[in-house]
């Protein structure tokens, strides 16, 4: 990605707009854009979903292949997320190898889904040192309005919600539905005008600070966390945006809910 | 083409395992201005594909060696995702993409008013997100409504659309099954307005009248397809038609 130039005038436009409390788009400090997630949209994937975050639209998809499990763990299948930020998605965005930023996206979204263990790479163990399924989660920004963070990661839980093992073209065994059993959901908060925001838009982030990506699972536990970019926070300012955390991952879950297929 | 001619692809009354007539194409569904941080965009779901294009700029062509002094550059590329297709395809540039992503450039070039844009580039960007069959036509139609989209003077809309053969016949808009087990395959790339074309390819086996058929079947569905272009925008900015 070309950084671009940072306006002086937004970043001033910006505090502000903290000082009185306010934000470019016109939402409270904790309160997300509009949510639209359509859910398999891709007739080719195994599982698919299509995320819309006011202008930030991703898509996420699922695919399943036959690996030969690692030596020194027979009996596991494996995990895989890439993110790739193609330039469709924004005229910063530019074609070639996948850009830091992009290897960031994947890596933070495959943590929170990994150490969750909400899949348990056992039970994808088709023959113990011979044969495995490997989940690969394939992330695809369209357009890029800030926030891909929570965009991707929404998208690929619920991809994996509603994801098939297609056992039968592969010849072993029948198709059955991927078991979860549990769902991280990550939440991210962005410095703007030096305070923190809840899922922060592209002009947000141009003209913000640090960031800070959450990623809890059932039962208020903790999977992952990443401090991103420039800046500093207190431990006061990190147990505002935890309990911010706490009540939008229910919210968001319910949304998660709503949305299974049979 | 797989040209494995024995297996069954047409029913006996002449239609086709999807309950397509010979000359009958695909459900096709056009959505302008998908993409909204592009300058243009729109969304083909053509079929179970679905081509997503997004148009940025003119804007300064870069690198600087690239930039023509007496027209704008197109920055084409085409791409499918990774899970578009069965088995995954590792992401990144191929050699069928670099080559689809120059052909469509080629045609989208003769339709663009270039020279309106010295300096400049406008980067079309294409992703194919769900593939059946045809993606390079599908593609090349939604980077067409794309860049009329961004408001880019064009002298046309490129209609783009294949026909091939199976079982001996011939048959308009194949799909997956078709075109796993077809004989032949005739993209083009039609300017409805003129019936000129800025974009042909072909492969595998067609006698001269089978040729003859494909091209008009192709030609034939060339404004129907437009039609719906048409109205995919009129749906975006009003007026009628």
């Amino acid at each position: 990605m070309s950084i671009p130039l940072v306006p002086g005038l937004l970043r001033a436009h910006l505090s502000e707009l903290a000082e009185r409390d306010e934000r470019v788009d016109g939402r409270g400090r904790l309160e997300g854009r509009p949510l639209e997630v359509e859910v398999n949209p891709i007739e080719r994937a195994e599982g698919s979903a299509r995320v819309r975050m006011g202008d930030t639209i991703v898509y996420a998809g699922v695919k399943f292949q036959i690996m030969t499990p690692y030596s020194d763990r027979p009996d596991q299948g494996g995990l895989m997320t890439s993110a790739e930020i193609r330039p469709i998605a924004g005229r910063n965005w530019e074609p070639g190898p996948p850009s830091e930023e992009s290897i960031e996206l994947g890596r933070v979204v495959d943590r929170g889904i990994r150490e969750s263990g909400c899949i348990d790479v056992n039970k994808l163990c088709i023959l113990p040192g011979e044969k495995a399924w490997q989940v690969i989660i394939d992330l695809h920004a369209i357009s890029d309005d800030g926030n891909l963070f929570d965009a991707f990661a929404l998208a690929a839980i619920v991809a994996l919600r509603n994801a098939t093992l297609p056992a039968e073209r592969f010849d072993v065994g029948e198709d059955e539905r991927l078991e979860l059993s549990c769902t991280p959901i990550m939440c991210s908060y962005h410095k703007v005008g030096g305070r923190f925001v809840y899922d922060a838009n592209g002009e947000e982030e141009l003209g913000g600070d640090e960031r800070i990506h959450i990623t809890l699972g059932d039962d208020g536990h903790v999977h992952s966390l990443q401090k991103g970019l420039r800046g500093a926070f207190t431990s006061e300012e990190f147990n505002d945006i935890m309990g911010a955390a706490r009540a939008r991952r229910e919210e968001l879950m319910q949304l998660v809910e709503s949305l299974e297929q049979d | 083409m797989g040209g494995y001619g024995d297996v069954q692809m047409l029913n006996e009354d002449g239609t086709r395992m999807d309950g397509r007539r010979p000359d009958e194409l695909r459900k096709i569904e056009i959505e302008v201005g998908v993409v909204p941080v592009a300058d243009g965009s729109a969304r083909v779901k053509w079929g179970s594909n679905i081509a997503i294009a997004a148009v940025y700029g003119p804007m300064e062509a870069h690198p600087r060696k690239i930039s023509r002094q007496d027209r704008c550059v197109l920055d084409v590329r085409y791409n499918m995702a990774p899970f578009s297709v069965t088995d995954r395809i590792r992401p990144g540039f191929n050699r069928r993409s670099r080559e689809i992503s120059k052909v469509t450039a080629n045609a989208l070039e003769s339709v663009v008013q270039l020279e309106l844009y010295p300096r400049s580039k406008i980067r079309v960007e294409i992703e194919i997100m769900c593939a059946e069959a045809g993606t390079r036509c599908v593609g090349l139609t939604a980077a067409s409504v794309a860049l009329a989209d961004a408001g880019i003077p064009m002298t046309d809309m490129v209609v783009s659309v294949a026909s091939g053969k199976v079982n001996g016949v011939v048959i308009l808009d194949l799909n997956k099954e078709e075109d796993n087990y077809g004989d032949a395959d005739l993209p083009m790339g039609i300017l409805p307005n003129t019936g000129e074309l800025v974009f042909l390819q072909m492969d595998g086996d067609l006698s001269p009248e089978d040729f003859q058929k494909a091209w008009d079947y192709n030609m034939g569905a060339a404004s129907e397809i437009h039609e719906i272009m048409v109205a995919a925008l009129a749906a975006r900015y009003g007026g009628d038609d």
